[in-house]
């Protein structure tokens, strides 16, 4: 029971992170790399707000919108000039960025590493059939429901989703349309670098805040979005949810080899279906 | 100027620098460096085959580097393997391993490949300082990695170790350009640029891709090995990820697509890294933010520099 929960929300994390990175390629074509860095501001910022306010909910609602305007700062600063050139040019800034926000977070946050607590009403185990269960990671489950259901239905239903769909598949049309792409491009930007954020103010209680956290998740979500799909928020949910389980059952089973594990199934994956669980029959990038 | 004269001159200001660097008097600390960017040479050399020429962005070549300098290590202190002997097996040990990572990784393209490298070369780490601690000394490294013994000259004199080390980059530099000369390296410049038309001409994209990126793998295992035997020392952050994260860099500042751009590129990297670390402890920081900067304002990193102020001064007849 308490593996299920474990899973589950490490699942939904991943997924936070994960759809981000979708929505980016999916629109600007640039797999993100400092998308693990711009979590790892989220959970920094987080503890900040949190000292400043001692507040939980406060971080949450604010974190984000902090993670959302430094993308857009990065967007338009260092994206934009290279549009028009190789696609590999934008992975390297990106890249660029990596070491540029490490450099800064250890100037402003120091070594060593910081804790967040869980908010006073959800900090205390709960038992349910017998099995103890955190109600922390309950709320994560269901706040990425939440979001997970949020963004299935802006970008199905409302008018700013068909745009951004729009744009991804065909952006000459729209722009011939009297739309500004470069906006809709900075937003989705913004937007996933906010997702970012605010998965790292979901996860600052459950894991210390440190230096090098963004890297580590940041692998498992490349695993995510290879076995789903690039491009693809369907996949991205679906294989953050199996990555998460794996991961919590390998916790308890064979805690040695969960990185193992993690990596065999994207091999497996990878030999059975090259193009990912729910990607279009061929990647190209 | 010919693309043939352009050639001859960087071989001739090549092996000007590398003939007057003994003879400049420099100090230890000095000839350190410069031991350091011939190492890292053979590397971004080797990269650049992959990446430059054959246009496979592999993020993951750091794992390449850290089992040739891994090999090394235990066969010349565990098993007393005469170093040369090792140094090839280094190689060959890079070159497996980027042929294993390639098996599954050459299945995807572009962006994909790439992820995938990535992916596999931090289980590498994982594995290197974790789980294979008994052969690999964990994060602690395998200290006391001997250097050659030939011809009885005494390499562990930095200053002759520099030429056992600059014999080995005019080697591995000239065998590169052969390379990229030959008729092999035709068809992997034609995969970067077009893999659908050479696939249509008859050419199995995927082999070629998949040799390319062993004998990549080999340049790595051999510059890993050699690092090893530099620094007396290996450790698991040769295999992390801002391993495979600085020979890119190095990479792209010097040039991406030609034979001696990386060389430039480990130059100015690694003095940069050596100025900016004497002044602040900040120096990774200001490394990115010069490497964002000089992708936004020279693509072409410093050999294309080079090239534009050589077309002004030297016009084209």
């Amino acid at each position: 029971m308490s593996v299920v929960i474990i899973g589950l929300s490490i699942g939904f994390l991943l997924f936070l992170l994960a759809a981000g990175l979708t929505l980016i390629f999916g629109m600007l074509g640039v797999v993100n790399f400092a998308h693990g860095s711009l979590y790892m501001v989220g959970a920094y910022l987080t503890y900040t707000v949190f000292q400043l306010t001692g507040s939980f909910w406060i971080a949450l609602a604010l974190v984000p919108v902090l993670g959302a305007m430094l993308g857009m700062i990065m967007e338009m600063l260092a994206l934009r000039p290279v549009y028009g050139r190789e696609h590999y040019y934008q992975i390297l800034l990106t890249f660029g960025f990596i070491l540029i926000i490490e450099e800064l977070v250890r100037v402003f946050w120091g070594l060593d590493y910081k804790e967040v607590n869980p908010p006073a009403i959800l900090a205390s185990p709960i038992s349910v059939l017998d099995a103890t269960i955190s109600p922390y990671r309950l709320f994560v489950i269901g706040f990425g429901a939440a979001i997970a259901g949020l963004l299935f239905y802006v970008l199905e239903n409302t008018r700013v989703g068909i745009i951004v769909r729009a744009a991804s598949v065909d952006p000459e049309t729209v722009q011939v349309l009297g739309l500004d792409v470069g906006r809709v491009r900075t937003g989705v930007f913004a937007f996933g670098a906010g997702l970012a954020a605010l998965g790292g103010a979901v996860g600052a209680p459950l894991f210390p805040v440190e230096l090098g956290m963004g890297f580590n998740i940041i692998i498992d979500c490349f695993i995510v979005i290879i076995i789903g799909g690039l491009g693809s928020i369907r996949g991205a949910i679906v294989a953050a949810l199996l990555i998460g389980m794996v991961r919590a059952i390998g916790y308890t089973a064979a805690p040695d080899w969960v990185d193992f594990i993690t990596y065999s199934v994207l091999i497996v994956v990878l030999l059975t279906r090259p193009e990912g669980l729910f990607g279009r029959s061929r990647r190209v990038a | 100027m010919t693309r043939l004269a352009s050639t001859a001159l960087g071989w001739a200001v090549l092996l000007a620098l590398l003939v007057a660097i003994p003879n400049l008097g420099l100090g230890a600390e000095r000839i350190l460096l410069i031991n350091l960017i011939l190492v890292y040479s053979i590397f971004a050399v080797g990269f650049e085959l992959s990446f430059g020429l054959t246009g496979l962005l592999s993020l993951g070549h750091g794992a390449m580097f850290g089992v040739g300098g891994y090999a090394l290590a235990l066969l010349t202190i565990r098993l007393a393997w005469p170093f040369e002997l090792a140094l090839l097996m280094a190689g060959l040990a890079g070159a497996v391993l980027a042929a294993v990572i390639g098996f599954f990784a050459l299945r995807l393209t572009g962006i994909f490949f790439s992820l995938t490298t990535l992916a596999f070369a931090q289980l590498a780490y994982i594995l290197a300082s974790t789980k294979l601690r008994d052969i690999t000394g964990g994060v602690d490294g395998l200290a006391g990695v001997p250097r050659p013994t030939l011809f009885g000259v005494d390499f562990y004199d930095d200053g002759n170790f520099y030429l056992y080390l600059a014999v080995l980059l005019i080697v591995m530099l000239a065998l590169a350009g052969l390379l990229r000369a030959s008729p092999f390296g035709q068809v992997l410049t034609g995969i970067r640029v077009n893999d659908t038309r050479v696939e249509q001409l008859g050419w199995n994209v995927r082999r070629f891709r998949h040799i390319a990126f062993a004998i990549s793998g080999f340049y790595s295992g051999i510059a890993g090995a050699l690092l090893g035997a530099l620094l007396f020392y290996v450790s698991p952050q040769m295999l992390h990820w801002t391993t495979s994260g600085d020979v890119l860099i190095m990479t792209l500042v010097g040039g991406v697509g030609t034979l001696f751009g990386p060389l430039i590129g480990v130059t100015i990297f690694e003095a940069l890294k050596d100025e900016l670390g004497r002044l602040t402890e900040h120096w990774y920081g200001i490394l990115g933010l010069i490497f964002v900067l000089s992708t936004i304002f020279l693509p072409h990193g410093a050999m294309g520099l080079i090239s534009a102020v050589m077309r002004r001064a030297v016009p084209r007849s």
